[in-house]
Parts: C-alpha cells; structure tokens; sequence
C-alpha cells in the first residue's frame, strides 16, 4: 500500500516506459476542475469553510470504489520535503505545495489518479498515463467525475458550463497536458518555431513543472488555454489527432536529421553527457537534468546500449532534490546534496555502452 | 428646456440578477422632460443619468461642461453602444470598478487584480465586464458545449439554481437566526423547504 514514507522507492506508473510513444511522449494528463455549488470559490472561503469543504471532499474521495489502497495527504500534517517530492512526481502543484492552510490531494496507489483539494479550485481531478494515452486519461478522470457527482453538486451553468475561480477554466473545465522529450528540436534551434506555432493555435508550452517553470531537460508541457466553446471530445481529438502528432512528428524528424547529418554531434553530445554523469562528483539539479537529456536522447536513438529508457526516466525523478533527500533520509546542505546527486547517477550509471 | 443634445442611459437591474445591470440607452419616455438643473452648478441640465438599483432610483443630472469634465461626453441621440460607453469610460467605470458581490463581497477591481472570482454568484454580477473578458480568454468561445451533470439532466436546468438558492437562503437564514430575527428567519425555512420539496 502507498504512503508517503514508501513513495521514494514506488515507481510511478506515468514513468513506466510502457506507453505509446514513449520515445518522445512522457506522460499524458487530463485535468478537471470542479466547484462545490454550496460554498465560495478559494479566495473567498473562510478557514471554517476551507475546513468543511476538505472534510466533505476528502471523505468523498476515500469512499470512490478501487481495487487497491489509496492515500489522501493533508498538507498541513506534511513537511516541506514530503510536499515537494509530490511536486517531483507530478502529484500536486507548486501552488498546493507551498500554500498553507487546509489542503489537501487523493492518491490512487498507482499514482495515475492524483485529486488536489482546495487548490484554485476546490477539487482538480487529474488522471496522468504514461505515453500518448489521452483518451485514457480522459476516461479515467472523468469516471472519477461521475462518481464524485453523484454525491455532490458541482458548480455549473447552461451557459457557461462548469464554473471555476478562474474564467479561463470555465465551460469543460478541462486541461489536457502532454509532457514531450524534445531534445532534438532544442539542439536544432527549430523549438522557437515550434512555441510560436503552439502561441498561435492558442496552446501552452511549459517547463518540467507547469506554469513559471523552465524547460529543464529538454521537457515540455505542452496544454490547452480554451475550455469554453468545444465539448471535451473536441479538445481531446484536436490534441491526439492534430497537436502532439505534429509535435512528435517535428521531432522526429529532427533527430532523424541529427543522425543522418550530424551524428558526429550528437554522439559528442551524449558521449559527454555520459562523461560528465559517470565522472562528476558535485551535479546540480539542473546540471543533472540537462545531461540527462542526451542521455535520454541517446538511448531513445539506440547509439547507447545496455540502459533502458524507464531506468533513464528513473534517473530523472530520483536526482531531484526531494527523492534524493528522502532517498538519502537525511537533510542535506547544498554541497552536499550536490555530492549526494553525483554519487548516487555515479552508481546508477556503471552500467550501459556507448 | 427642450429636449436636445440628451446623453441618456439607463442602468436597470435584470429581475432575477440584483446587481447584474442591462445596458440601454433611455427611451424619451424615460425622460419627464422638465427643466433640471445641473447638480453640480446649477447651469440647465443636458445629461441625465438614472440608476435603478434595488427598486431605489438615483438620478443624476449635470450640465454639459460638469459632465464632460466627469469624462461623459454629451451626444445627441446617443446609441446603443455610445451610451455604454459613456457609462464605462464615465463617472460610472468607478462605480462598476467597486460593484460588489452581496454574496462573497469579490469587487470588480480585486477580480482584476486577482484573476480570481470569490463565488459563482460572481459570474452573474460582473456578468457586462465579464462578458468580453471571457470571450477574449477562451478564443471566442461563449458557451459551454460539453459535458453536464448528472443530476442536472435528471432534474432539468433549474436545478442549479434552485440549489444555488437553497445554500444561499441557508447563509441568510443563519444571518437572521444570529440577528434573532425570526420572522425572517421562518420565511426563508418555508422557502427552502418548498424548494427542496420540488427538487426532491
């Protein structure tokens, strides 16, 4: 069973390698953002009514039929390590993880069905698959919705549909969020055709960690920004038949170019990533996550053997700062953190030629 | 006086939505047409605007230079969307600024500065401001086509609002309980009673 003492050595399900696409696509996300009709959105609850609306969601939650445990955390009882390593998995936001008062998420013990309470909203269901599995997220998140629905009266209208603290949420409330590997278009100076692209089709490209959040290894998270106007079907097709295959195909074909033109600059590429990984001995977080990349590259394009992605995608969750942290289970100065990170893809990186 | 050179509006309270305004220029018939003057220097009144707000009605009358010096500029036949205008770039954009929701107390001006609405009554009340807002934010998209609750399609579309009324006439009711005044309070147990009997 999932707690939040055995989270660290849980593999999340979205880091699985195991989804279509995974070469390129990460991880798919659907988002739903709900409002009890009964109380003020977040900016206007009081602290009583911040206390009711958690207790009535959190009890509604615990009681959603699943076949394994589930955890629901309330953020005042977590610690800022605990809180930031859901963060690192995707499992919460940053504005749930820093904000306090009464917060809290719901966590299926596979970690695909992740449900913030009291963030911007009060509830954001949030279904996350790895791979290009949009429609999967979709029917999951929205299963969870009918379940929750049928004890609960959300905030809606005719017009505008479900209402959120946000008008920009309002109509579907939904958020489809898909996190790309797009190293290639990075090296080959084509991502600035890509994010203007993306800005004209009314998408958002974002960092590792969504909003305000940089690029960090060549990932990006790429969203709607429209929810009133089109049913949820046609903002999922848009994305599934239109936006990512692009996306995917625009990346394809700037690795297949890196490979046919340029191989001797990539293989130095990843070559030095691999250098730097197997031999530094004080990383960064960032440092770590951009050679990360090549080496993700690298192995996606078969010129390193003997490492596979999922051990890869692994890399990445467990070198940040909190994993290392509860990893270690001990606090840590930034030096050494820094020497702590080194050591531990040191070790992890013994393996594997190039 | 004559009736010349009238920029006129009217801002009137949507019966079921206090607080949520339609915007139209007033019709000569809106207009008694006596000699005014101005509120403010007492020169003859050429700009008449009339509020009716809670079933109270405020009017305000000024003469060209006053009006003009309140950002309102005067227009013979003022348009539909001259007379709007007036309204939001005059004395009144203030006022829309500060309007107020009775529910959750959000301001027009906090929303702006938020980005955040405080409740769903919120969309009702800035529902002139908001409009475009959202219309802007969501690629012209105006209303919702997708999914629909459950219990909404068993019980019809007034459904949310009758249980929207039930949790706000709950507040009023605690009100009235705390300010011991019963007689109110007995009202508003009927009223939900009946609701929640017809919804049932």
């Amino acid at each position: 069973m999932l707690t939040l003492e055995n989270m660290p050595d849980h593999l999340c399900q979205w880091l699985a390698c195991n989804g279509p696409r995974h070469d390129v696509v990460v991880s798919s996300r659907v988002r739903l953002a709900r409002n009890l009709m009964a109380f003020p959105f977040m900016t206007k609850a009081s602290d009583v009514q911040r206390d009711q609306i958690q207790s009535t969601l959190r009890r509604q939650l615990l009681g959603i039929p699943a076949a394994n445990g589930q955890l629901y955390v309330e953020m005042a009882a977590t610690s800022d390590i605990d809180r930031q390593m859901l963060m690192e998995r995707h499992l919460i936001s940053r504005q749930l993880a820093s904000a306090d008062g009464s917060k809290g998420v719901f966590i299926s013990d596979d970690e695909t069905l992740s449900v913030m309470v009291n963030e911007e909203d009060h509830l954001r269901i949030q279904s996350i698959q790895p791979g290009l599995q949009i429609q999967s997220c979709w029917l999951h998140a929205d299963k969870i919705d009918d379940q929750l629905e049928a004890n609960l009266d959300f905030a809606f209208s005719d017009k505008l549909g479900y209402l959120t603290a946000c008008p920009t949420n309002i109509g579907t409330g939904l958020r489809v969020s898909v996190m790309m590997h797009l190293p290639a278009l990075q090296l080959t100076g084509k991502i600035d055709q890509i994010k203007q692209a993306a800005k004209d089709m009314r998408l958002a490209i974002r960092g590792l960690y969504g909003e305000g959040t940089e690029a960090f290894g060549d990932f990006y998270q790429i969203s709607n920004q429209t929810t009133l106007g089109r049913s949820e079907q046609e903002i999922l097709e848009e994305f599934s038949e239109q936006v990512i295959p692009r996306i995917l195909e625009a990346e394809e074909n700037a690795r297949a170019i890196l490979v046919a033109e340029t191989p001797m600059v990539l293989d130095d590429r990843i070559g030095r990533a691999l250098g730097v990984l197997r031999n530094a001995r004080l990383l960064t977080a960032e440092e770590a996550l951009f050679h990360l990349s090549f080496l993700r590259l690298g192995v996606a394009l078969k010129r390193v053997s003997g490492i596979d992605l999922a051990h890869v995608n692994k890399l990445f969750l467990l070198s940040q700062t909190a994993h290392l942290q509860r990893t270690l289970s001990k606090p840590m100065d930034e030096i050494t953190r820094k020497a702590a990170r080194a050591d531990f893809l040191r070790e992890k990186l013994t393996g594997g030629t190039f | 006086m004559g009736v010349k050179n009238h920029a006129v509006a009217t801002r009137r309270l949507l019966g079921q939505a206090p607080g949520c305004y339609d915007l139209r220029p007033i019709s000569m018939a809106d207009f008694t047409g006596d000699d005014m003057s101005c509120d403010r220097c007492k020169k003859p009144a050429t700009v008449h605007i009339k509020e009716i707000s809670g079933g109270s009605v405020r009017e305000l009358h000024l003469c060209e230079q006053c009006a003009a010096s309140q950002g309102m500029v005067a227009q013979k036949h003022a348009t539909f969307f001259e007379s709007v205008n007036a309204l939001i770039v005059g004395p009144h954009a203030e006022e829309l600024q500060n309007l107020r929701c009775p529910d959750c107390g959000m301001t027009w001006r906090e929303f702006k500065d938020l980005g955040l609405l405080g409740c769903v009554r919120d969309y009702e009340i800035f529902a002139v401001q908001l409009g475009p807002w959202i219309q802007t934010a969501q690629a012209g998209g105006t209303h919702h086509s997708g999914k629909t609750p459950n219990a909404r399609q068993r019980n019809g579309p007034d459904y949310g609002r009758q249980k929207a009324d039930i949790a706000r006439m709950k507040v009023e009711l605690a009100r009235a309980v705390s300010d011991e005044d019963y007689r109110q309070a007995a009202e508003l147990r009927d009223k939900i009673k009946a609701i929640e009997e017809k919804i049932s």
